[in-house]
Order: structure tokens, then sequence, then C-alpha cells
């Protein structure tokens, strides 16, 4: 019998051709698939991972980045446990856009999805957007901020990992048993987060890391 | 679990456990092992609490064979559910299905297309089970997110991707069904369903060629599909429509705007409703498979949604147009009520913001503006189309009461707003429209008394174009036979034309009486006009055939000609210059023709003139020709080139047709309505010689005239009535008229002073009266002394005192 503590729905979202497929890939599969086509519509994977001697498991759902298709992606926002928005540290563009997805996340998503920001591609040598840049964002807009390489699968391990640990801990000061967590679609209120600096730990261990 | 540790365990082993094991053969390409899974049905049927165990292992040895992956001995398990689900009770499979949906989940989950292609044929087969009791806490939310992602697979092999996608909507269509039967569980109607699986549903039918079709070649193809559903394998889109149409069949009233929400935001995201037919098919198909009681709701939100985009660029709002002028007519059967009046209403008011808002921007957007204010012209005619006869009317009045201008009369002169002029235009179109789709029966029931005023009102207006569309909607509710596309232009052939003819009834008879002159008058003054276009005098041509086409009376063909001399006079006078004066007499010679036709007498007299004409001056005749030569001119026509009223009233005196009408002023004319001569009578109050204009507002005169009926009753009075009677009668009558006439033709200071006497009466009459009564005993002994007499002074007296009276009667009675 398959047996996991927890659920989770993890959502990527985030401007065409950021490398939200490659993260996912890079994650589930451990492989980076060269010349990725765009994604249609929405694609899911699921991974199983180990935080603390629990099994937590993640369904991920990995959304297209295009505009057309934003009517099927939104809906997915909606029970979606945390919410990965990616951006190209090498594309100004695309992080000119946040602040639009992030009207998106207001408008379609729950007020109590964990957030992350994600500045992917950082193995690229035409960097255009310094880390204090997207950091600063984060910190602005209350989010977790981490930059990764799917090509070179440098902190795709760990952004994940980290979600998992989060949601986990919230739930269990939730104190909702397993089922419940894989049945309702939110996460129980997470008035904990404030708390404790995760932010400027998970930056600190991105900036050590890169 | 300790299982399957050696051979020899086994028969230690559950009796259950032992039966799935060995329905599993040793190699996984042997496949199911018949005798030995008949045997775990047997027990399973005979022993149901077992199931749920059953149940259990089976998802167990799944979920270890997944891992391992054993892709056969998965599917092995999946055959073996199947069967059992099949085969087992419905009422106990509540627990067993809890470890069948975890299964389909975690196939699901697996990326390999096979599996999933697997878990979603075993759904099928479950969702078409309907269970007594179902689980109310199942949970299919993974199941929509699931399958509405795999309807957009993208695999590398074509094969696979459509495979999947057509699994993705199989799969959407059972948890629909599923759901949708069982009442106490998860509502699939949920907004955060239906986005993901409206969109997944339109993705595949979007872009695909039986989409592209011309629409009636859609209801062929849509049949086609109906046909094939007993075939094995269906195109994604072909899935998809039936899918669709399934949910909206489904579909109750408070549910339909989470089915047609998204997709209203989906046609938005993709774009799809500029220059693309499948937005209006899409609404086509769900207006064909809703329950028709709640097709208006859908109008509804279409009508919401096209406010919501009033800033979005025109061709987006004609796509949506577009769309409601192509659904509208589908839904207009069930639409009662208010909820009419509010569609064409809302419809009118988008027309408005279009004009009014949008004014004096570009060209290339003005042009995009104005195929978005046809394209609601055309939803609201296409609505109106299917609206009983009845509906029509109402809603022609309604439409007519929101053209602006229509409620005072027309100056001309005074230039008014270019936006006004825009809406009155269109909102016109839109009444011809709502009129071409209405077929007229009774005139008295389509030209309502308020109804007609307010058009004849705009058939005067100083914009021709208005004069023009008027005279249309007039031309389309008037006939009833067919006839305006036969009268195009005036000819003097009639009897080519094959015109149909009305029969006489009395109901038109009866219109005629009422309203006959409202119209006739406003033709007269149209004419009088001098800015008229050749459609115009077209277009007033035609109105008066269709006259005396609908209407069989002989009144009408008296009015007829006495508007025709006025018309021939006003040209002959110069009042109407240049082409138009030609234009009249041309119109005037053609509708003599068709006189000519109906009165035998006349036809001598008019077919003279007519040779007259076509011997000295053509140009008087039909054809109407654009542009006249400088020299001729329509003014002071030769005596024989023109019609004789006298001669006309002479011939007429002898038949039936009343001549008198024919010299009766237009004035005097509007109100009489009696065809006796008795109208001299208290009637004739009503004979009241008013300015034209102000005759069809004035609120204090009664519109309906009295109309002298020949009664039994009245017959019956005439006879039984001494002559001596109905002297007095008419002594009376005369006195009455002359006060009547005194006060309608006398100006104010005249009437005063006719008043004057009267109070200085009342006032004698008051003294009088405060006088002591003369003592009775004179008057006793008058009696008494002569009574050879009394009977006389009697008769007088009681005599005179009515004559007394009477004089001031008329005057209180006026007052």
């Amino acid at each position: 019998m398959e047996d996991y503590k927890f659920l989770f729905k993890v959502v990527l979202i985030g401007n065409a051709g950021v490398g939200k497929t490659c993260l996912v890939r890079r994650f589930t599969q451990g492989l980076f698939p060269p010349g990725q086509g765009a994604t249609i519509g929405v694609d899911f994977m699921i991974k199983t991972v180990e935080i603390e001697g629990e099994k937590i498991k993640l369904q991920i759902w990995d959304t297209a980045g295009q505009e057309r298709f934003r009517s099927i992606t939104q809906s997915y926002y909606r029970s979606a446990h945390a919410l990965i928005l990616v951006y190209d540290i090498s594309s100004q563009p695309t992080f000119d856009c946040l602040p639009d997805w992030l009207r998106e996340i207001e408008q379609y998503a729950s007020c109590k999805v964990l957030r992350v920001l994600v500045g992917n591609k950082t193995d690229r040598e035409d960097r255009e957007l310094p880390t204090h840049v997207g950091e600063e964002f984060a910190h602005r807009h209350n989010m977790y901020f981490i930059e990764t390489s799917a090509k070179e699968a440098d902190n795709v391990e760990k952004l994940f990992i980290e979600i998992a640990k989060e949601l986990t801990q919230d739930s269990k000061v939730g104190d909702l048993s397993p089922q419940d967590v894989s049945n309702v679609p939110l996460p129980p209120t997470r008035e904990t987060r404030s708390e404790f600096p995760c932010c400027s730990r998970w930056m600190s261990s991105s900036s050590s890391a890169t | 679990m300790p299982i399957g540790c050696c051979g020899c365990c086994s028969a230690f082993r559950p009796r259950y456990k032992r039966l799935v094991d060995n329905i599993f053969p040793p190699i996984p390409e042997d496949g199911l092992v018949k005798a030995n899974m008949d045997k775990l049905m047997w027990y399973a049927m005979n022993s149901p609490d077992k199931l749920d165990r059953i149940g259990e292992y089976l998802a167990y040895r799944l979920y270890r064979d997944i891992n391992r992956r054993k892709t056969g001995y998965v599917i092995i398990s999946m055959d073996a559910l199947d069967q059992l689900l099949v085969s087992c009770h419905a009422n106990n499979l509540n627990l067993f299905v809890e470890s069948f949906l975890q299964m389909v989940q975690k196939l699901l989950e697996s990326t390999e297309p096979t599996l999933q292609l697997r878990a979603t044929q075993s759904f099928e087969k479950f969702a078409n089970i309907r269970e007594d009791t179902p689980s109310y806490h199942r949970r299919y939310d993974f199941l929509v997110s699931k399958f509405s992602s795999m309807c957009y697979s993208n695999d590398d092999c074509p094969d696979t991707s459509r495979q999947l996608r057509t699994a993705g909507i199989r799969g959407l269509q059972g948890v629909v069904r599923k759901t949708d039967w069982d009442n106490l569980g998860e509502s699939i109607w949920l907004p955060t369903h239906m986005e993901k699986i409206v969109p997944s549903l339109l993705y595949n039918m979007q872009g695909n060629t039986a989409y592209m079709e011309v629409p009636t070649q859609l209801a062929d193809s849509t049949d086609n599909h109906h046909n094939q559903s007993g075939e094995g394998e269906k195109e994604p889109h072909v899935l998809a429509e039936m899918c669709l149409r399934e949910l909206v069949s489904r579909a109750t009233y408070g549910k339909i705007h989470t089915v047609v929400k998204p997709l209203l935001i989906h046609l938005d995201h993709e774009g799809l409703w500029v220059n693309d037919t499948f937005a209006v098919q899409i609404f086509k198909i769900l207006m064909h498979s809703i329950q028709a009681q709640y097709s208006i709701t859908i109008i509804e939100l279409i009508m919401a949604h096209l406010n919501e985009k009033s800033i979005e660029p025109p061709q987006v709002r004609t796509g949506i147009a577009d769309v409601l002028s192509n659904v509208i007519p589908i839904a207009a059967g069930e639409c009662i009520g208010p909820s009419v009046i509010e569609i064409i209403n809302s419809l009118l008011e988008h027309i408005r913001s279009s004009v009014v808002g949008r004014s004096g921007v570009g060209v290339t957007k003005d042009e995009a503006e104005a195929v978005y204010q046809d394209t609601l012209i055309h939803a609201l005619g296409e609505y109106a189309n299917h609206l009983p006869d009845y509906q029509k009317v109402d809603s022609m009045v309604f439409i007519l009461n929101k053209v602006p201008g229509s409620d005072r009369v027309d100056e001309g002169g005074v230039a008014r707003p270019e936006a006004e002029v825009k809406l009155q235009h269109l909102l016109l179109k839109s009444l011809l429209k709502v009129g071409t789709k209405y077929t007229t029966e009774q005139y008295s029931k389509t030209f309502s008394q308020s109804f007609l005023v307010r058009l004849m009102r705009l058939s005067v207006s100083g914009d021709a174009e208005v004069r023009l569309t008027v005279q249309h909607i007039l031309h389309t509710l008037l006939d009833r036979h067919g006839n305006v596309h036969k009268l195009s232009t005036p000819t003097l052939e009639v009897t080519k034309l094959g015109l149909t003819l009305g029969k006489q009834v009395r109901q038109d008879v009866n219109f005629w009486k009422k309203c006959g002159n409202d119209i006739l008058l406003s033709v007269q003054e149209n004419c009088e006009l001098t800015k008229n276009t050749l459609a115009n005098i077209e277009a007033l041509y035609v109105t008066l055939m269709l006259l005396l086409a609908e209407i069989r009376s002989d009144d009408v063909i008296v009015d007829i000609l006495r508007v025709l001399f006025h018309i021939q006079g006003v040209a002959q006078s110069g009042g109407v210059g240049g082409a138009s004066g030609i234009w009249l007499h041309v119109v005037v010679a053609a509708v003599m023709m068709v006189v000519s036709l109906l009165v035998p007498t006349l036809k001598d007299h008019i077919t003279e003139v007519i040779k007259n004409r076509s011997d000295k001056s053509p140009h008087l005749l039909p054809q109407l020709q654009p542009q006249y030569d400088s020299s001729l001119s329509s003014a002071s026509i030769p005596e024989n080139l023109i019609f004789d009223n006298a001669k006309v009233l002479d011939l007429l005196s002898g038949t039936s047709l009343d001549e008198k009408r024919l010299t009766a002023s237009v004035s005097s004319m509007k109100r009489r309505h009696s065809t006796s001569q008795h109208s001299n009578s208290a009637m004739d109050i009503n004979t009241i010689s008013v300015d034209v204009d102000s005759a069809c507002s004035s609120p204090g005169l009664p519109r309906r005239p009295l109309e002298e009926e020949i009664t039994f009753e009245s017959l019956k009075k005439v006879l039984s009535e001494s002559p001596e009677q109905r002297r007095r009668a008419e002594v009376e009558e005369e006195q009455r008229r002359q006060v009547t006439q005194a006060f309608l033709t006398d100006p104010f200071e005249t009437v005063v002073a006719r008043i004057q006497p009267d109070a200085l009466h009342a006032k004698l009459a008051e003294i009088f009266s405060r006088l002591p009564p003369p003592p009775p005993v004179t008057s006793a002994s008058t009696t008494t002394t002569t009574p050879p007499t009394s009977c006389d002074s009697a008769a007088a007296m009681i005599v005179s005192p009515p004559t007394k009276y009477q004089l001031p009667y008329p005057d209180i009675f006026i007052y």
C-alpha cells in the first residue's frame, strides 16, 4: 500500500520559456531535456520526497506560459498549496512581467498559498538580473526566493524540498491528518510564516550555492 | 505483510489472497487466468464482505507492480478490477470503490501513456455504473485536474497524443456523469472544476475544420456525429463536442453560468471572437443542447459579457454581437414576458452607447463600429423574427418609443447633434428590421394609435433618409400580400405587375376610418417637401399603391384621388420645383392609372390625359428619371395634360363612390368619419378644424371619433318619431349646431361677449327668485276664472320653460 503522510499540490507559473518544465523534469526525472518544446495546457508530474523520515507526495502541475492557455492554467492556481513563480535571470522582460503574475495570483489563487519566486538559468553567462534585484522583489511581496539552474541541477532539489518542508510544517501546526490535507485544497492558516525569516534563510543558502 | 515468502506458506494465507494471486499468470503476456478469475468472482459474489479486502489486496499488488515497472501485471490487475466492479452488486461497492479509485489515480500519476489510457478505460466503466448509495466523501478533484491536463496532451507521437486526449475527454465525461448522478457528493458544477473542464473540451474542438464549415452544413455534420456514436474510435473534437453537449444538457438553471463563464473567458483568451465562426458554432451547440427553458440565460450571459467588453476594440464586440445574432433566434421561442423588452432594451442600449460613446473617432474605427452596429441590428431583427406576432407589435412600439424625435414634431431646420441623427437612423433601421419580420394580419392590431402617431410624426421629418425609412416601415407593415417587391418604381403597366389585391374586410374599412387620414396626410405633406430624393418619391408611390391594393374600400379610392389632386396642385403651382415637381406628376399619373382600373367611369378621362401626355410631354409619365432637362417645368402644365378635378367629381357622382369626400378639405376630412350624410349631428363637435400638425398631438380632443352606426334602434326611432317631434328635434339640433359652430369658429372675444348676457340673465333669475312668490290667489283665480284657456296656458307654461332654459343650456354644456 502506498503510504505518504502528506500530499501537496505545487503549481509552476511564469512567462513562456523561463524553464518551468525543465525544473520539473530535473526534479522528478533527474534529466534536462534539451530543446524542450512549449508546454501545451498543463502537465502533471508526481514525486515523493522524504522530510524528517516522513513521506511527502508532491503533485506538480506545470502550466503553459503562453498567454493563450491562461484560461486553463488559471483554473489550476485555485487548488494549489504552493505556487512557484519562475523568471529567467537572463531576460529582463520575464522579470518585468512578475507584477502581472502576482495580480493573477491575487485574483485566482488562495490568499494563503505559499509563494516562491525562482530565478532560473543561473548557468547562463548573460545574466541581466542581479540576485539582489530578485531578492528585493521577493521581499517586497512577501515571497520566498531562490535562484536555480535546471541545466546544472543547481538548487532544484533544494527548491522542492524546502517547499515540502514548509508545507509539512504548516500542516503540522494546523494538526491535520494526512487524509484531510490531501483533500482540503488549501494548507491551514500560515500565521507562523512571518515569525521565522525563511526568506532570508533561503536567500543566504542560495547565494552561498552560486 | 508476509506474502509469497514461499509456496508452502500459501496454504495458510487467507483464501481471498490465494484467489487473487491465482489470477496472475506466471508470464504477464498470457493475460488473466480465466478459470481462476471466475473462481475469484464466484467467491466475491458469495461473500461480498470480502470484496473490500480483495480490492485492498489488488491495490497493494498494483502499487508493487507499478513500482517494479511490471506493466503487464498492472494491466491484469485492472482487468480483474473491472470484472469485479461490473459483476458485483452495486450496493456493497463503496469501500471497494475507494481502492479502485486509488488505483486509477495511481495509474494516472504514472508517466506511462499506456497506464493512463488503461486507467481511463476502467474509470469510464465505473462511471457508467449507477450506485444506489455512493459514498459522499469521494473526491474527484484530482481526476478532473488530471483528465483536463490529458486533454492537452502533446506527446511526441501524434497517435499517442490523440489517444491521451481522447482518454482525457472520456474521463471528464465519466466524472461529469458520475458526479451528476450523485447529489450528495462533490458537485462537478463548482467553478473550480468547470474552469478546467470547459476550456479543455473547447481546446480540442477549436481549430478543427468541422467548425469552419458554413452553419447549414454543421447541422448535418453534428447529426452524423450522433449517428456514429455507436462506432469505436472517435476524433477528439467529436468526443469533446459530445461531452460538452452532455454537460450543458445536464446543467440546471443555477449552474449554467459556471459553464458559460469559463467558455466566454476561454474565447477571450484565445481571441476566438474575431474572424472566426468557432464561437458561433459553440454557442449554437450550447443552445441546442441546453434544456430549452434555460436558453434565455445564455443570451443574458452573452449580453453581460458584451457589457464587460465595452472598451474592447469593435471587432471583438462585433464578434460577440455576431454570436448573439446567430443564437438569439434559438432562444426567442422560449422568451416571454418582460425578458423580451429587457433584451431589446439591452440591444438598443448597446447601439446607443456605440453611437454616442464613440462618435468622432478615427475613420477606420468608425467603420468597424458601423459593422458592430449593423450586427446588433441584425441580432435584433433575428430576435424579433422568432417572437410571436403579438410580441412583435409590443417590441415595435417599444423601439419606436426609443427613437429620438418620435415624441415631438421634427422641425427639420434645427441642427441636431450628429449622434442623435445617427441613432435615429439606426433605431429606425432596427424598427424596419423588426417590421420586416412581422406579418400583418389586422391593421388595427399592427398600428396602435400611439404607434401610428409617432410613426407619422417621424414620417414628416426634415431628414430625407428618415422619411424614406419610415415609408419603408410603413410598406412592410401595410403589405399583406407580398406586393412590395413588385412595386419598385412608378409604371403605367399596372396589370403586368401582377399585384395581389386584398379582400374587402370590415376591419380594414374601420381602420381606414380611424387612421386613413393620418397616413394620407403624411403622404401629402411628404410630397410638399422640397428636399425629396427619387427614392423618397418612389416610396410614396409604393405607399399609395399598397393602400389601394390592401384596403378595398371605395373611400380609400376617393381619398387617394383627393390626395392626388392635391399633389398635382402642388406641382402645378410650382410649390415644388425642378425634378421633384415632375416626379410628383409622374406619380400622380401612375396612381391615376390604377384608379382608372378600379373605377371604370374614370377610365376615359384618365386615359385621355395620359395619351395627351405621352404625345406632348412624355416626361410627365413613368419612368422616373433622376434628372430632367432644365427646360422642362412641372408648373403650369397645359390644361389638357392634367387631371381635371371637376371632371372627376362629375364622373363620380354617377357612381356609388362618395364624390363629396373629394371636395372636402383635408382638415375637415380629418375628423369626419361618418359615411352617412347625418354628419351635422351631435358628433359635429368633433369636426373641429384644427391645425394639421397639432391635430395629431392635441390631447384635449377625443381621438376616437364617434361613429354613427345605423342600428336597429336608430331605425326604429326614426319610424316611431312623429314628424312633429322630429322637426323639433331638428330645430334643437340646429340651435345646438349653431352654438357649437360659434364656439369653434368665432374668436374668443365674441364668445365672451355672448356669454355676458347670460350672466346677467342668471343674476336676474336669482333676484327674481328672492322676491316673494306671487299671491297664489291670483293664479288660482286665473285658473278658475278662465278654465277653457288653462289648458293652453298650461301648455304654454310647459313649453315655455324649456325654451327659456334651452337657450343657456348649450353654453353650460360647452363649459
